[in-house]
This record gives structure tokens, C-alpha cells and sequence, in this order.
């Protein structure tokens, strides 16, 4: 019967097609590793930021023309996402052998997209990771590394760490923002208030409202713990020091009762420090740009600090330029990566987000002495800890926040929710 | 049958066939068959190419790659039932699967009841039927990214209407999509609530050409309004009723957006769905094989659903 | 009163035969009132929404009518994005689906409920079937059919060395273009007409395709009028396969312009909500003008 026959030949095309890709793909690979003298040609871009008329007009009215002047021969097409579809895009290109040539992606992203052959490996393009340094904070710069080699440049951060809301605290007696976890706990008890039935005003302490993984991250970097060993074999998040850090979390939420569940989500649309339902928070520096907006009369009230258990650290995700090893034009991809990742596109992009720009020499920019979350977050780039360190990372990152839930939750002690945790990334981590 | 018919129209002034006719018939019946066959057939050729290009050449290539480990970065590489085993494991999947199986046990009748007699209901001449009918059909058309954040505002432990309604009666409230134990109840409302927009206008469009006369005919007789309803309405929806129920089905199995804005999946797991485990496997852990391989899963749940209702209600002609 | 016998009427006859507002009536409306209010809300939650001020969505407890009516969101949203040609591209994917659907989905349907062939029950399951893998599973091999289509975009033969249909109204147009659920929606609608009708055509020498469009399709305009209303508004709300396909922007669609308002972790609500009430009046204007459509298909008294 026709259908038959036609599924026959489909599953040939399929066949034909996934085959051919994957050639497409091997090839381009082999020979285009040497950079010409000539930057000419044309690149596509793929980019989860710069959205929107406003973000399309940055990119291409005020910084592209920038970039053509000193590179006249090269045409960058761009193809505009949203981080939410990032993967998607990424995922269908890459099958079907269309990897753009510039690709921008999350922290976290590097090490499997490195280590499948995906990303160009950029000290052999002419990319100078000593001279980098200089520029940029190490730990910012670790999460573009992968086996001692640069895969990929940071040209956007957003932090994570404590803020407070001064005059909140103020009336309670307390002069500034705790010092460390045991202050962190004092003051959050001191300050949660409930109504007469027993609901929560004012929580003391929000946590909920930022993504349990990566609050989860602050305490455990503060605590001296890390997410995987340094050679990136085992995990070590359920060390004492990440159990620990779940400890601290789950006390303050179940024993303390510093915040209730459900007071707060990640679909909040208000951070509840803002509008004075929490005292303090573990949150995101673009707090600030979101207080502008909502109550810019409390913009003054806040006040960031370092969550510090045995060490001052806070947590720092963002986006980085990567090249992809299949370009058939890497002297202009690695131009145009340069170009992103230097001061004039970095800035102009953080500024649309209100996000923390990566090189130190912005510090002084005005952009960054007008917002003092992101001055904050500049200032304190030594203690940021980036997630990730195994290619296996986005699987395993996937399965943090439920586990987090359930320690949370009461449904599992914290030893055993980050245990079972760690069994699965090793299961993911030995496929 | 047909008795009745053709003897009318053997009458000469009918048709013009005469005795002719009468001993061509056999032959015309047959090449009669056959022209009917190849007409079928054709009518259906665009309708193949297209789904046998778009869908069935991709449902293919899900099977294929369910037997394979396929991470896109690099060729599929032939890994037999590993990824079939893995599923049987899966503690997360199992959870999702129940999920998705309880999701669908409660919103699809639950829906196709309230939808049916809604559009009996707004069936009939009434004022302001006009406006009744566009605002059931509203939540269709109402972006789910809304709906979401409407019931997330009604489902809020502080001011949300379920709990202060509780409050009212001295009942205390629950963090209901925060609370595993009630997460996954609260998306089956939301469910049943989003679809019944979509079967009542199936079932409006339906009731649009049952017969006006028999309803006069038993009324006449004698019979109650519900008795017409379970006697002429719901046997002349039959053939509506197979598709709302089996699209419902189909459709209940694969939420995806509703989950994905109302709870993520959350808390702990509590409300993840098959669909959203195969989003998973696919785009957050780039494993296309297990994602295919899972999707193998639920497409052979829904299969012997379809077939097994196909033949408890005997099909579907009216 | 004929609008009382010819309808399954309410529970009670004799009442509502003497008095209109009978208590069953009442009853009645009030029910549909209030569902009809919790079918409402979210809709109506948008519009007020969309006219708030960041400032008081950020209010808490959150307020439900806007204190100020700010207006100016609106032109505010549409600034954001070059929304007038998403929307012109939207229209135009949109209709397109329609118009392909209804016909071949029509046609197929057809085939399927009224005409005689072997094998006619297992391609109706076939059809079915395609319709039970999750759309995130297939859109990998969707893409690749796209980019590979042969003569296409700079593509060889055999589909090598270009790009296809990528970037093109092609893959915007043709692959959503039919889908099983229309028809098994028109077979469903097609089998439950008399078979009479097709009988007599029969019987009279038609051939199927004339019977198919001149004597069921045209009694069978409810199930018209909900397939384009459906086709329309899924067509309407798609967004992942035309970000896929599409880089260049002047062939991007409605959805894809609002997620300019869902970023990371930072939504706008105010001109979210603006943009998508706007993207929604076509879809309700089209709801109404439907509505008359769904009358009384036909009544037997001919045959009879």
C-alpha cells in the first residue's frame, strides 16, 4: 500500500539526511583551523540578548558600524533568540550542520559544548588568555575554560548575593547587613513577622524567590564548598560543607520559620524586598534596575552584602562569546568575538539589562558608578563562583532544584537529597 | 436501506435508465466500486503526502533514534534497549508517567461532561446565548502565559481566592501549587477548567445537525428533557464524542505549556508530565535518543487507549 | 412557543411554557453567569493588566483594577518590536494553514467517512497515530526535511549545500499546513450526515468529488467554521517552529515578537499584556464572526 512504501523511503531519507549532516558536519571541522591575515567574509551570529527593536538598535545602529570600521569586509548576519528557545536554536543548527559562526551561550554551556568538538578552541585563534587575565577576574574567566584551554569570553554577568533593606533593619536595632551565616540567622529571626493567624508578613530572610539551585550555590561557595572536584571527576556538592550549606537552608526555613513555603516563587514578579514583604533576600543584582521601575523611593533602602559562612562568595552566571569550530571563517568569527566581548559592545549590553560587565576596566564607567548593586558585584568579581566544571553539567543542573525542593520540603534530609543527587550525575557523569 | 429509494426512482419519470438499466446494473455497481475506490484514494493522495512528509517521516525517525544515543553534537550511535531499560529505572519518569496518567483520568471526563451539557445548554434560544458561548470559548484564545498567572494568583497562600474563600468557613489554607501533596490536584483543576472551551464548540458545531423533528416527535410522546437528552442527544454526538474524546486524550497526555508556566514541573518533581520529561531529555540535557525513546513510551499508552476505546464503543457510525 | 419544543428545553416544561422567568430560568442564568465569569477572568485580567503602571504591579497584596489607566503602554509595547510586520506575517501563515486545511482536510475526511475502500480504518488510525508523538520530539526531524529539501535555497538534489526551505514563506507555510486532528474532525462531522444523501448522488451518476463538494460540505458548515476558527488561532499562537526556521526578521511571527517582553528572569508585564490583547482581538473577532455559522445544518423534510 502506498503508506507503506512511503514510510519505507522515509526511514531511507532519515537515514540519508542524519548521515549527511553528521558528514557535513565532520568535514568542516579538518581544514579550517588556520586564521587567514584577512578578516573578510561573512559570519552569522546567534545571540539570546540584544532583543527587541531597542536591543536590535544597540547592536546594530550603534556597534556594529564600530566593528565595520575596523573590519569593512565582513557582513555579520544575525539571528536574534531568546535564552528560552537558546537551546532549541542551538540544537536544531547544530543537527542540521548550520552552527553559526559566533555563538552566544550561558555559563554552565561551555564544558559540554567544549568537550563534543562543538566550540573553537580559542588560544589557537589568536586569542591571548594570558593578556586576559589582566582584563578580567580568574574564577569569571574559569567558566569559559574547559581542560586548560579558552573556549569561550565573558561579555555579560549576573551575580548573586545577599541584599538587605537598611531601613528595615535599622528599625529593628541592627546597624548594617549580617556578616556572616550566624548573624545572617539571628537578624532573619529577628525580623520575620507574622499576623495574627500566623501567616507570614515579612519574611526575614527571602530565599525563595531566586532559583533554589542557585541559592543553594551561594551557601554552598560560602561555606567553602564546590559543585564538582577539580578534576572534574566526582561531584562534591554533598561534601560536609554542601550538606552543611543545606542544613543551614532548610533549619532557616522549617526550624526558623524565616520564610514560609509558598510566600515566595521564581514566578514572583516582584522581589518581596522591594515592596517591604521581606527584610532581606538572597538575590539578583538586577534588583536594582527593578526597583527603579517599581518603588524607586526604596532604590536607597537597599543594601547588597556578602553571604559569608566560611568565606565571603557569592554566585555569578552570564553569558559568554564562543566561535565554533566549524566556521568556515574564523579570522572574522574571532573579530567579531573580540569585538563583543571588548568594552563598548560588553557595556552597552549590561547597561539593557542592568547586568555586571566583566572586564575591570568598566568599573568606572557610568553606567556601573550609577548602579551599586552592579558597582558591588564589580568590586567583590574575586570571591564569584560560576556553575558547571563537567560537560555533563546542564543534565545534572536540571534535576538540582527538585532536589533542593525536597530537602526543603522535608521529604528528605539534606544529606540524603544532594546523595541521591550526586549518584545521578555520576550516572550521568559515566554515559 | 436503500429499498425504498431505488424502487422510487425506478418509476420512468425519475430516471431514464428503462429496461436498460435495469440489466446494466451489476456492471455499473462494480466499475461504480472501483471509480469510488480511486476517487477515495486521490481525495486522500494530498492528505498522505503531506502528513507522510511532516509527521509520519519524523515519527519514523523517533522510533529509529530511540534505539540510538544521540547527543545532535554528534551521529546517532546504536545503543539496542539501553535507553528502554533506563526508562524502566527512572524513578522521575515513573512519577511523571503516573502524573500524566491521573492529569488525564480527571480533566477528560470531567471536561466532556461540563462541555456537553454547556452546549446543550447554550444551544437553545436564550438571551445573551451570544455572549455565553464567546466566553467559554474565551480560554482558548486567551494566552496561556495569562491563565497561568490568573490561577497562580488565585492559588496564592496569602491573598490567593481559594484560601480566602477557606478562610471564610474557618478552613486554613493550603500553599497549594508550593504543596506537593495538593501541586498536582491544582493543575488538574486548571486542566478540566482550560478544556472546555474547545469540546463545547465541537459539541455546538455537532448538535447543529441533529434532526429538530425528533425532539418533537418524543416530546410529543411524552418524553422529559433529560430522557431526550440521554436518548437522542448524547447517541447523535456519537461520532463527536469519539473525536473530543480521543483528541482530549491525546491532547491531556502531551500538556506541556500549562506545566511548564504553572509549576515547572514542581515541587520536586510533583506535577512533571511525560511531555515535560521529554522536553527535558531533549533540550535541557541534549539526549535526543532518551527523548525519542520516551516519546516511543507515551505514543504506545496512547495507541492502545485509542484502540482499546475503538473497540469497547464498537466505532463510531451514527 | 416554538423556541421551547424544538430544543431539548430545561427540566421543567409546563413553568417555562406560561412564564418566561421561571425559577429553573433563573437558576439557570445564574450558573452560566458565574461560570462564565471564571472563564472571563483571565482574559479580563490581561486587558487591566496591560494598562497598569510597573509601579503598582509591584503593590502588594496586588491590586485587581488598575489605579491609573496608563494608555500609553500600548504604543509603548508596539515600539518595542517591528510588531505590524509580524502581525502581516501572522495573518498571511495564518490564513494560508486555513485555506490548505480546510480544503485537503476536508477532502481527506471525506474519503474517510463516506467513501468505500480496503484499508480505509487503517489509515484513518495511521492518521490518528501521527498525532501521538509530543511536538518536541519531532521538531528535529522537521527542521532537517527543511533544510535538506532538495532544488531548494541553493540545495543540490540531493539537499546538499544549501539551506532549503530555511528563511523562506516555504517552511512557515507548508509544514503546518495540515494537521490529522482537522481531519479527523471533518470525518467525524462527514459520518454523521444521513447516508442517504450520498446514495441518491450515487445512484445519479455523480462522481465522489462532485457529491463531496456540492451536496455534504456545504451542509457541514459548523464543523467549517470550528476547523478554520482552530487551524487559525494553533497557526496563530505558534511560536517555536518559526524562530526555528526564520533568522531574518520580516518573516517572524506575533509570538515571537512578544517574547521581546519575557526575558530571563525579567518580564514586563504591562507591555506583555498589551501586546498579547492585541494579538488575541483578531482571534475573537474571528470567534464572532464564526458564530454564524454554527445554524441548524440542514433539515431532513427533503428525503422525507
Amino acid at each position: 500500500m502506498r503508506t507503506t512504501v512511503r514510510k519505507g523511503l522515509g526511514g531511507v531519507a532519515v537515514a540519508l539526511a542524519l548521515t549527511l549532516s553528521a558528514c557535513g558536519g565532520d568535514a568542516g571541522g579538518a581544514g579550517a583551523d588556520a586564521v587567514d591575515g584577512e578578516v573578510a567574509g561573512e559570519v552569522t551570529l546567534l545571540t539570546p540578548i540584544f532583543e527587541g527593536d531597542t536591543g536590535k538598535q544597540v547592536l546594530e545602529e550603534e556597534l556594529l558600524p564600530q566593528f565595520y570600521e575596523e573590519y569593512p569586509d565582513v557582513e555579520v548576519t544575525i539571528d536574534y533568540t531568546d535564552y528560552g528557545s537558546l537551546n532549541e536554536k542551538l540544537t536544531t543548527s547544530i543537527a542540521s550542520g548550520l552552527t553559526p559562526d559566533v555563538m552566544m551561550m550561558g555559563v554552565g554551556w561551555i564544558e559540554g559544548f567544549a568537550d563534543k568538538g562543538v566550540l573553537q578552541d580559542l588560544g589557537e585563534v589568536g586569542i591571548d588568555l594570558g593578556e586576559l587575565e589582566g582584563e578580567v577576574a580568574q574564577e569569571v574567566l574559569n567558566a569559559g575554560i574547559w581542560e586548560d584551554k579558552l573556549y569561550a569570553v565573558p561579555t555579560m554577568l549576573d551575580t548573586r548575593f545577599g541584599i538587605a533593606r537598611k531601613d528595615i533593619l535599622a528599625e529593628a536595632g541592627f546597624d548594617g547587613p549580617p556578616s556572616n551565616w550566624e548573624e545572617l540567622r539571628e537578624y532573619a529571626i529577628a525580623l520575620t513577622e507574622r499576623d495574627g493567624s500566623g501567616k507570614v508578613t515579612r519574611a526575614g530572610l527571602d530565599i525563595m524567590t531566586l532559583d533554589p539551585r542557585q541559592m543553594f550555590e551561594v551557601f554552598l561557595f560560602s561555606n567553602g564548598g564546590d559543585l564538582f572536584n577539580d578534576e572534574g571527576t566526582e561531584p562534591t556538592f554533598n561534601s560536609p560543607e554542601g550538606v552543611e550549606a543545606l542544613e543551614f537552608i532548610v533549619q532557616l526555613v522549617r526550624e526558623d520559620k524565616v520564610e514560609d513555603i509558598g510566600f515566595s516563587s521564581t514566578d514572583a514578579d516582584t522581589y518581596p524586598v522591594i515592596n517591604g514583604r521581606a527584610a532581606m533576600m538572597v538575590g539578583h543584582n538586577d534588583v536594582w534596575i527593578k526597583v527603579q521601575d517599581a518603588a524607586p523611593e526604596v532604590a536607597d533602602e537597599l543594601v547588597p552584602f556578602m553571604i559569608n559562612g566560611t568565606q565571603e562568595a557569592m554566585f555569578h552566571g552570564g553569558t559568554l562569546v564562543t566561535v565554533a569550530n566549524q566556521s568556515q571563517n574564523k579570522a572574522a568569527a574571532t573579530a567579531l568575538l573580540e569585538f563583543l566581548t571588548g568594552p563598548e559592545a560588553s557595556l552597552a549590553a549590561n547597561e539593557q539589562r542592568g547586568n555586571v560587565p566583566a572586564r575591570a576596566e568598566l568599573l568606572d564607567s557610568d553606567y556601573v558608578q550609577d548602579n551599586p548593586m552592579v558597582q558591588f558585584a564589580m568590586e567583590n568579581l574575586d570571591k564569584a563562583h560560576p556553575e558547571g566544571g563537567v560537560p555533563e553539567w546542564l543534565e545534572v543542573r536540571g534535576e538540582f532544584g527538585s532536589a533542593i525542593e525536597a530537602a526543603i520540603l522535608g521529604q528528605k534530609t539534606p544529606q540524603q537529597a544532594l546523595d541521591d543527587l550526586a549518584a545521578d550525575a555520576k550516572a550521568a557523569m559515566s554515559r | 436501506m436503500t429499498h425504498t429509494l431505488s424502487n422510487r426512482l425506478q418509476q420512468p419519470d425519475v430516471l431514464e435508465t428503462g429496461s436498460a438499466g435495469k440489466s446494466r446494473r451489476p456492471r455499473k455497481k462494480l466499475s461504480h466500486a472501483r471509480s469510488q475506490r480511486r476517487a477515495g484514494w486521490l481525495m486522500l493522495t494530498p492528505a498522505l503526502i503531506h502528513t507522510g512528509l511532516w509527521i509520519a517521516i519524523p515519527v519514523l525517525a523517533t522510533l529509529v533514534l530511540s534505539f540510538t544515543d544521540y547527543s545532535v553534537f554528534q551521529p546517532p550511535s546504536w545503543i539496542g534497549l539501553t535507553n528502554y531499560i533506563e526508562i524502566w529505572n527512572d524513578d522521575v519518569f515513573r512519577k511523571a508517567t503516573w502524573n500524566t496518567v491521573v492529569y488525564t483520568f480527571f480533566t477528560v471526563p470531567f471536561s466532556m461532561a461540563i462541555a456537553v451539557v454547556v452546549a446543550v445548554f447554550l444551544n437553545k434560544k436564550m438571551r445573551g446565548r451570544s455572549a455565553y458561548r464567546a466566553a467559554f470559548f474565551l480560554p482558548q484564545v486567551t494566552a496561556t502565559v495569562a491563565i497561568a498567572m490568573v490561577w497562580l494568583w488565585m492559588y496564592n497562600p496569602q491573598y490567593g481566592l481559594f484560601n480566602g474563600a477557606l478562610a471564610f468557613f474557618g478552613i486554613p489554607g493550603q500553599a497549594w501549587l508550593a504543596n506537593p501533596d495538593w501541586a498536582l490536584s491544582a493543575v488538574v483543576l486548571v486542566g478540566i477548567w482550560q478544556g472546555i472551551g474547545l469540546k463545547m464548540l465541537i459539541y455546538l458545531a455537532a448538535l447543529q445537525n441533529i434532526d429538530e423533528n425528533l425532539y418533537e416527535a418524543a416530546a410529543i410522546d411524552g418524553a422529559s428533557a433529560v430522557r431526550q437528552f440521554f436518548a437522542i442527544t448524547l447517541p447523535m454526538l456519537k461520532p463527536a464524542t469519539f473525536f473530543v474524546f480521543v483528541v482530549s486524550i491525546i491532547g491531556a497526555f502531551q500538556v506541556f505549556d500549562l506545566i511548564y508556566v504553572l509549576t515547572n514541573g514542581g515541587p520536586a518533581n510533583a506535577t512533571t508530565m511525560m511531555t515535560y520529561e521529554v522536553y527535558r531529555s531533549a533540550f535541557q540535557n541534549f539526549r535526543m535518543g532518551m527523548a525519542c525513546a520516551q516519546s516511543v513510551v507515551l505514543f504506545a499508552f496512547l495507541l492502545i487507549l485509542t484502540v482499546v476505546n475503538r473497540r469497547l464503543t464498537g466505532g463510531d457510525e451514527v | 412557543m416554538t423556541t421551547d419544543i424544538a430544543a431539548p428545553s430545561a427540566p421543567v416544561r409546563r413553568g417555562s411554557r406560561r412564564r418566561r422567568l421561571s425559577p429553573q430560568r433563573v437558576l439557570l442564568h445564574v450558573v452560566l453567569v458565574l461560570s462564565a465569569i471564571t472563564m472571563v477572568m483571565p482574559f479580563v485580567w490581561m486587558i487591566l493588566t496591560s494598562v497598569k503602571t510597573p509601579a503598582e504591579l509591584a503593590q502588594f497584596p496586588p491590586t485587581f483594577l488598575p489605579e491609573t489607566w496608563d494608555w500609553s503602554n500600548y504604543p509603548r509595547a508596539l515600539e518595542a518590536a517591528p510588531f505590524l510586520t509580524y502581525f502581516r506575517n501572522s495573518l498571511i501563515i495564518a490564513t494560508g494553514h486555513t485555506l490548505i486545511t480546510v480544503v485537503f482536510g476536508a477532502m481527506a475526511g471525506y474519503a474517510l467517512a463516506r467513501v468505500q475502500f480496503r484499508g480505509r480504518e487503517l489509515v484513518f488510525l495511521g492518521f490518528v497515530a501521527m498525532l501521538m508523538i509530543p511536538t518536541y520530539t519531532k521538531i528535529v526531524p522537521q527542521f532537517l526535511i527543511v533544510k535538506f529539501m532538495p532544488l531548494f535555497g541553493g540545495n543540490d538534489i540531493l539537499g546538499q549545500g544549501g539551506s532549503g526551505w530555511l528563511n523562506t514563506w516555504w517552511a512557515l507555510l507548508i509544514p503546518g499546513g495540515l494537521s490529522p486532528f482537522a481531519i479527523f474532525l471533518f470525518r467525524q462531522f462527514y459520518l454523521a450526515l444521513p447516508k442517504e444523501l450520498e446514495e441518491a448522488a450515487r445512484l445519479d451518476g455523480a462522481n465522489e468529488f462532485r457529491i463531496w463538494a456540492r451536496i455534504y460540505t456545504p451542509l457541514i458548515k459548523p464543523a467549517i467554521a470550528t476547523v478554520s476558527l482552530l487551524t487559525f488561532q494553533e497557526s496563530w499562537n505558534n511560536f517555536l517552529w518559526p524562530l526555528l526556521v526564520t533568522s531574518r526578521d520580516d518573516l517572524r511571527v506575533i509570538q515571537v515578537g512578544l517574547a521581546v517582553f519575557q526575558q530571563e528572569g525579567n518580564t514586563q508585564w504591562a507591555y506583555l499584556m498589551a501586546g498579547t490583547t492585541l494579538a488575541t482581538v483578531p482571534m475573537v473577532l474571528l470567534f464572532l464572526f464564526a458564530q454564524r455559522y454554527f445554524i441548524q445544518g440542514f433539515t431532513h423534510a427533503g428525503i422525507k
